[in-house]
């Protein structure tokens, strides 16, 4: 067992007063202002907030993309501010799993081996590889695309590649920073279903940083950023993804 | 090692992202192996045809001579004929008759040759005609008359520089004055030994080759009529070698010097018998040396230009594979695999047209003639056409330096693409 293979922890992710500031030359733009939270396994969860409000930083954070500057980040027990960065690489390829806006995917890549790339680089065998991106294509829907470049994808179709590979190796979390945002509204609920299958079959944790009001109506918890602080946290019934 | 094959598979396609680039920039790499494979070509082709003529001009690829006669030139340092039976048995043996174009002894002596005008210096070089013709190019530079045969007894062949200082056309008569040597280990008490000696001789040729030091001293006769007048019968100064090709030199120098082990010799190869022209060459290697090292820097340096501005551009994809859980060192390695791809076509193109130029220069030769135009003298010292000749070593080394230089100036953007900032490249989308 690897150091990042670790016991079940109690959350999924755990915040303690964690801070965040960039600056610009001279000017100190604080991002994060002391966001405790935590997030038990299994969470469908979207953050909101308008531009600028930190959602991006908190999720680069959570992920391990960013170090915050202080607090403590706790992801499936291990406090990402102690960890060094080869460590938090093999935390990403291993326990998370990345959606972002968009241009997600390696265009060099066709659709099946960018849903393979975090498998190949965890040295999956190309049997077991191919086996459970096809498994995983065929549930949501991409068995004919399969050797398609990116460039000759829909955005929709794209982004379902993406969580395609982010969901593929079985990662603990999955953080998609507004996955959404440039896909119609039919293609982004199509997409919010996939995930929402995937969150209840595979008991993966999704977090969302969103301004879309699809994805929030969706999520059973959601947190309101404003200006570095949490705003609100509500627990909702919504609409079972 | 999946992980490398997969990087390597992306760096290689990402070279045919956009093919126009790759090719040109492949191209300048190309071209550059090209230019050094070129000039080394003709560089040794021309070294090749230089010694070729300056060997035949003087003591061939290898020189056999009585021990110290390098050092000190003694006419009283002489070999006992019988050395050159000796040393054609060597060379006819297995494969070293492939190697061998001729062998030819030699009696060297100095001299006065006078005639009814003038008198000169000059150089005597008693030779056997047929076999000097197979070593020395002085018969193939006959401007008037004709060489020696065989079977003439008597009769000289002079410079063109030395007939017009004597007065003398074919035909003419010329007196030669010279001193009988005592060859080490000979009887003392042989008449005429070490005493003044002349013959009345019969100009049968002149020769013009260019070269100021033979055509002005160089006097060529039979080489028993040169034994007789100097009392050495039976003896000569050196037996002069020409290979087929320059670069056995050494190996066959060697080898004769295991095999003639029971007389006092010294056995030269043609670097260490005219060190002067060695030290022009390794001058002109250098120099050469360091123009490929100009041009290959230029092209590195577009290379580097054209790799660096890839991964500037990329900067979102390497965050995405960063966020994804590659490594630095990965990265890296993803930017070198696609240096390696784009060498690798680099060399393939440069060896295509690199040793095809090469072949061509090799079989009909760079033709000089249009640049030296009126100012071509009558006679050169060397072939104005040069002939490209290019050795299995001289490619490998070629392409072992431009792999290495494309792969050094990849470790800059290598090591930029390693150095990605994570968040920074990914706000990039």
């Amino acid at each position: 067992m690897t150091r990042l293979e670790h016991d079940v922890a109690e959350w999924a992710v755990e915040l303690t007063d964690v801070t965040k500031t960039y600056r610009k030359g001279p000017i100190a733009v604080p991002a994060l202002r002391g966001i405790s939270l935590r997030i038990a396994p299994g969470e469908f969860l979207a953050i909101a907030g308008s531009s600028g409000s930190g959602k991006t930083t908190l999720l680069n954070i959570i992920g391990g993309l960013e170090r915050a500057d202080g607090g403590n980040v706790l992801v499936e027990g291990k406090n990402l501010q102690h960890l060094s960065s080869g460590d938090l690489a093999r935390l990403r390829l291993r326990r998370l799993g990345f959606i972002f806006q968009a241009y997600n995917l390696l265009p060099v890549l066709t659709a099946l081996e960018n849903a393979e790339f975090i498998l190949l680089l965890q040295g999956v065998p190309a049997k077991e590889r191919k086996e459970r991106v096809r498994k995983l294509f065929a549930e949501i829907g991409l068995v004919s695309l399969e050797n398609r470049r990116p460039g000759e994808l829909s955005g929709g179709q794209q982004q379902r590649v993406a969580v395609a590979r982010a969901v593929v190796a079985q990662p603990a979390l999955i953080l998609a920073d507004e996955p959404t945002a440039n896909l119609d509204s039919v293609t982004a609920a199509a997409l919010l279903d996939v995930m929402g299958q995937l969150n209840r079959t595979h008991g993966t944790t999704f977090v969302y940083a969103t301004h879309d009001p699809q994805v929030m109506e969706r999520a059973r918890r959601l947190i309101r950023l404003h200006d570095g602080h949490i705003a609100s946290d509500e627990a909702r019934a919504g609409h079972a993804p | 090692m999946m992980g490398v094959f997969l990087l390597v598979k992306i760096g290689w396609r990402n070279l045919w992202r956009s093919p126009g680039g790759t090719l040109l920039t492949a191209l300048a790499l190309g071209l550059g192996l090209t230019f050094v494979l070129i000039s080394l070509g003709l560089l040794d082709g021309s070294h090749e045809q230089m010694v070729r003529n300056r060997v035949r001009f003087g003591t061939g690829h290898v020189v056999i001579q009585a021990e110290g006669y390098q050092r000190t030139g003694s006419p009283e340092l002489l070999l006992p004929a019988g050395i050159v039976p000796k040393t054609e048995a060597y060379l006819r043996a297995d494969a070293k008759q492939l190697v061998s174009h001729g062998v030819s002894p030699r009696l060297l002596a100095s001299g006065l040759l006078t005639s009814a005008a003038n008198s000169d210096g000059v150089r005597i070089m008693g030779v056997i005609p047929k076999e000097e013709r197979a070593v020395s190019l002085i018969p193939e530079r006959m401007v008037e008359g004709s060489y020696l045969t065989d079977d003439q007894l008597s009769g000289v062949v002079i410079g063109a520089a030395l007939a017009r200082k004597l007065a003398v056309k074919v035909g003419g008569k010329v007196v030669l004055m010279i001193q009988g040597v005592q060859p080490s280990g000979t009887d003392t008490t042989d008449a005429g030994k070490g005493e003044m000696q002349s013959a009345l001789l019969r100009v049968s040729g002149i020769f013009r080759t260019g070269v100021q030091a033979v055509d002005a001293h160089v006097v060529q006769m039979p080489l028993s009529e040169a034994q007789a007048l100097l009392g050495a019968p039976d003896r000569i100064t050196q037996v002069a070698l020409l290979l087929e090709w320059e670069g056995d030199s050494v190996a066959v120098a060697q080898g004769l010097r295991k095999q003639l082990t029971d007389v006092p010799v010294e056995i030269l190869s043609w670097r260490e018998a005219m060190p002067s022209l060695a030290q022009i060459f390794l001058l002109e290697e250098g120099f050469n040396l360091v123009m490929n090292g100009v041009v290959l820097a230029m092209v590195g340096l577009g290379i580097l230009n054209t790799i660096l501005m890839r991964v500037l551009q990329r900067r979102y994809e390497f965050g995405l594979c960063l966020a994804l859980g590659l490594r630095p060192g990965q990265l890296a390695v993803m930017v070198i695999g696609e240096s390696l791809a784009l060498t690798a076509i680099s060399l393939a193109l440069g060896l295509v047209i690199g040793l095809s130029v090469e072949h061509y220069l090799a079989t009909w030769g760079l033709d000089l003639r249009w640049f030296f135009q009126s100012s071509l003298p009558a006679s050169l010292v060397f072939d104005p056409i040069l002939y490209s000749r290019l050795s299995l070593p001289r490619i490998v080394s070629s392409v072992g330096i431009v792999f290495l230089t494309a792969i050094t100036i990849s470790l800059y953007p290598a090591l930029k693409a390693a150095r990605t900032e994570l968040a920074g490249a990914l706000k990039l989308a």
